[in-house]
């Protein structure tokens, strides 16, 4: 028990702050013990407009997850999403030096360097250097270490971010008195946990259409590939139906989750839905056809988005598992057909692993919080031996330290 | 539908107009400028192309490789030029409209070419084009504009006929002298000059006979170009771009843009109605994602998604290489013209005027406002950020140079039934 870990996970969402505790054991197994969530302010399209409302949700957030797990967070995993995130790919080349020709880790490490030496604009920080593969000479492999060849080259997949944007959500996690141990961004978390490891392998794209960005992650091989995030979300689409309509954005938003649906249908013609429902004076009535035209509009466009920025990754030959679709827009009806058709590739709404019991947890608002325990608990198991996967330390100190 | 008889031969006009399917095409010069653009064409061949060179002078006729010639208004000027009257050229033509009736009798297609801002181009021009419009020809007009030096009385000629062409063409396509003088570098000769002006009309003109006649892999046909042509009036757009290489498409998009026939209207002046033709030109080799990805840079260009018909040919001869061409015309001429009215309610009088997103139908004010309704108003603000509701004061949400804030549909132009 001494060896036991109290982590928390944390997801400032546009729509809600999540927070869940979870008590780790040696780096074998967790349980979650704690679980608080408030519904955001001071959040649009997945970055932080007010500050200061934020931090107050991300606190009650906070205080609630630790009271329920009546134990006090010890490390914190926070999970970043947002537009200023940007993802390219970069790869690290070198010549293999040993007189024998066989690869060693020094070769490994120097075409790594390699790889993450590209500078970024001033402003911007590395979030996470992903590696997506080795080639060596010329030929994909797994691991190249002992195998003999002349040239390496090590495939990178590199997230960088506006440097304040993370400091201000690192600011929010700070100011309740925590330092936050690692980021994560959300769409790797998200992906961690949804996608199965055959799934990974075999090629995957996973989407989280939340309620202000869309983030998504594509794996293949059982690499992550790219990443990315689409700044349009939930939102947008109870923005449009607000515009659309006329009406308030609050009752947009019921309206959206009682009534929208992705695609349209015969029998929309007719149908007229209320805007309130609950019978009272005054109530409008809205063409179900209006709503599921504005609604299949932006979702369409969503798709088409994404389609253009997987370009040939997102094809049925490609991408055999398809997409994964998670987030609370997923849950709108005939959204997975929508993709389909718009994709043309399988297309699946996200479940939770066998070993997320609770059923509340398995709503998919709970994805990206899951997959940060879940990678913390990949963490400390591997005890952060340099994978590629986690970013460097030294970068965390540098930005935390600022706030500590 | 069959009607035997409908044709009778009693009427060799209509008889002489049905040829087995194939287009013609005949492309005239208008005076001393149109007719050396001919002679240019004319080293060029292009199959089922026929030339035609008319002028008022009987000279620039006789040094004319051409073999159709036809000497305007020899009642008015006597086989001399019309000296740059205006009303001259006109009345020449007017005087000889059943000759050139016959010269344009039974053409799908005629390109006018025609120097403006001398008297037998301005004059005669809208002219010719008015009676070849009235023999079921499309007309498609390219006009050099006078350099600015030549004067502003010749200058002022040049727009003038231009906007009659404007009338009386299908499309009419102008292509400044000055932007021409910008592109030859200073050494060289008026003739050289001349030459490039020559070459980009002989360009347009090929471009759009390659679109035609070209196999298309997504084929754009003649009755589609009638159809993006189809009213005469509006503002043609009309340019062409070449690359080569590895980054062909970049390079044709950036020729494109310096294309001096080239003049992109304002976004948001093409409205969804509008019709605007796209088409590629490349070797076997052009892919699919090529043609996406043009798609997608013209429509960023354009700020207008549906109005866009796209075509692709393919050339035996492009291995590697990919030719632009864009071709169509924008209706009205104003800016707001045609465009929903601003709802009343959220706009002051002398406020800037909403982006012309929304066709007129969405938005009209409705009577009866629920209360929700009227809050809703409170925060709708003027200028462009009324589309964007709830994200109003953040930063605009830019992919490929449009807002995603702004509703899908308004951009779109889908229309939604209201209650």
């Amino acid at each position: 028990m001494s060896r036991s870990k109290i982590v928390g996970a944390i997801e400032i969402g546009t729509s809600k702050v999540v927070v869940l505790v979870a008590e780790m054991a040696d780096g074998r197994s967790m349980n979650i013990i704690g679980r608080g969530q408030s519904t955001a302010a001071g959040m649009k399209k997945g970055e932080i407009v007010d500050i200061r409302s934020v931090s107050d949700c991300a606190h009650a957030a906070i205080m609630a997850a630790e009271r329920d797990a009546g134990k006090q967070i010890e490390h914190v995993y926070l999970s970043l999403s947002g537009s200023h995130l940007w993802g390219f790919r970069n790869a690290g080349a070198t010549a293999i030096t040993g007189t024998d020709g066989i690869v060693s880790g020094t070769d490994i490490l120097r075409a790594a360097e390699n790889a993450k030496s590209r500078g970024l604009e001033p402003g911007e920080v590395y979030i996470h250097h992903i590696r997506s593969g080795f080639i060596l000479d010329g030929k994909l492999v797994e691991n190249p270490v002992a195998r003999e060849g002349s040239h390496l080259e090590v495939q990178y997949w590199h997230v960088a971010a506006d440097e304040q944007k993370v400091k201000d959500q690192i600011m929010v996690v700070n100011g309740f008195g925590l330092d936050v141990n690692d980021i994560v961004i959300s769409s790797l978390a998200t992906g961690s946990l949804v996608a199965t490891e055959e799934e990974k392998r075999q090629g995957v794209l996973v989407v989280d259409i939340g309620k202000g960005v869309t983030d998504y992650v594509l794996y293949k091989g059982r690499r992550v590939v790219q990443t990315g995030v689409i700044p349009v979300g939930g939102d947008h689409i109870t923005n449009d139906l607000s515009l659309g309509l006329r009406v308030k954005s609050k009752l947009a938003e019921s309206l959206k989750k009682r009534n929208a649906c992705a695609m349209v249908q015969k029998e929309d013609r007719t149908k007229k839905v209320p805007l309130v429902g609950d019978l009272s004076i005054g109530d409008s009535f809205h063409s179900q056809l209006t709503i599921n035209k504005i609604t299949h509009a932006r979702l369409e466009e969503l798709f088409i988005i994404l389609k253009n920025r997987m370009g040939s990754a997102l094809t049925r030959q490609n991408l055999p598992c398809g997409m994964i679709l998670t987030g609370g827009v997923s849950r709108t009806p005939m959204i997975q057909e929508l993709a389909e058709v718009t994709l043309d590739v399988p297309v699946a709404l996200a479940q939770s692993p066998d070993w997320v019991r609770n059923s509340e947890l398995q709503e998919p608002e709970y994805a990206t919080v899951l997959g940060l325990l879940y990678n913390a608990l990949h963490d400390q198991k591997e005890n952060r031996s340099d994978d590629g996967n986690t970013p460097k330390k030294t970068w965390f100190r540098k930005v935390t330290g600022l706030f500590g | 539908m069959e009607q035997p008889g409908f044709f009778p031969e009693q009427d060799p006009l209509v008889e002489d107009q049905l040829p087995d399917g194939t287009l013609r095409i005949k492309i005239i010069g208008i005076g001393g400028a149109g007719t050396n653009a001919v002679d240019r064409i004319k080293l060029e061949d292009l199959e089922q192309v026929h030339l035609t060179a008319i002028d008022t002078d009987s000279q620039v006729l006789a040094a004319s490789p051409v073999e159709e010639t036809y000497l305007l208004g020899r009642t008015v000027t006597n086989g001399k030029s019309t000296g740059g009257s205006v009303s001259k050229g006109q009345l020449a033509a007017e005087a000889d409209s059943n000759a050139l009736r016959e010269i344009v009798r039974g053409i799908d297609l005629v390109f006018l070419l025609a120097g403006l801002g001398g008297g037998t181009g301005s004059g005669a021009a809208p002219v010719i084009a008015e009676l070849a419009k009235s023999q079921g020809a499309l007309v498609i007009a390219f006009t050099p504009l006078p350099f600015k030096r030549e004067g502003a009385g010749r200058c002022e000629r040049a727009e003038k006929a231009l906007e009659s062409l404007r009338k009386h063409c299908h499309a009419a396509i102008s292509l400044p002298n000055d932007l021409i003088f910008e592109q030859v570098d200073e050494s060289a000769t008026l003739m050289e000059a001349f030459a490039t002006a020559d070459k980009w009309i002989k360009l347009g003109v090929h471009s759009v006979w390659s679109m035609l006649f070209n196999t298309g892999l997504i084929n754009l046909d003649f009755s589609t170009l009638q159809a993006a042509l189809s009213e005469p009036g509006g503002r043609t757009i009309f340019g062409t771009g070449y690359g080569k290489g590895e980054n062909s498409l970049e390079a044709a998009i950036k020729d494109l843009e310096s294309c001096p026939l080239f003049h992109l209207p304002d976004p948001g002046v093409i409205k969804e109605t509008d019709q605007l033709v796209l088409n590629l030109t490349g070797g076997p080799d052009m892919t699919m994602a090529t043609v996406n990805k043009a798609m997608d840079l013209i429509n960023e260009k354009l700020g207008s998604k549906s109005s866009l018909i796209m075509g692709a040919s393919i050339d035996g001869s492009f291995y590697n290489q990919l030719r632009i061409t864009i071709m169509g015309t924008v209706r009205g001429t104003g800016i707001t013209k045609g465009f929903a009215p601003v709802p009343a309610a959220s706009i002051p009088p002398n406020g800037p005027v909403a982006p012309p997103l929304k066709p007129a139908e969405l938005f009209e004010a409705k009577e009866a406002l629920t209360p929700s309704k009227r809050e809703q108003e409170e925060f709708a603000f003027p200028s462009q950020e009324e589309n964007r509701g709830l994200f109003e004061r953040t930063q605009r949400n830019l992919y490929e140079g449009i807002d995603l804030d702004i509703p899908t549909y308004l951009r779109r132009g889908i229309k939604i039934p209201r209650n």
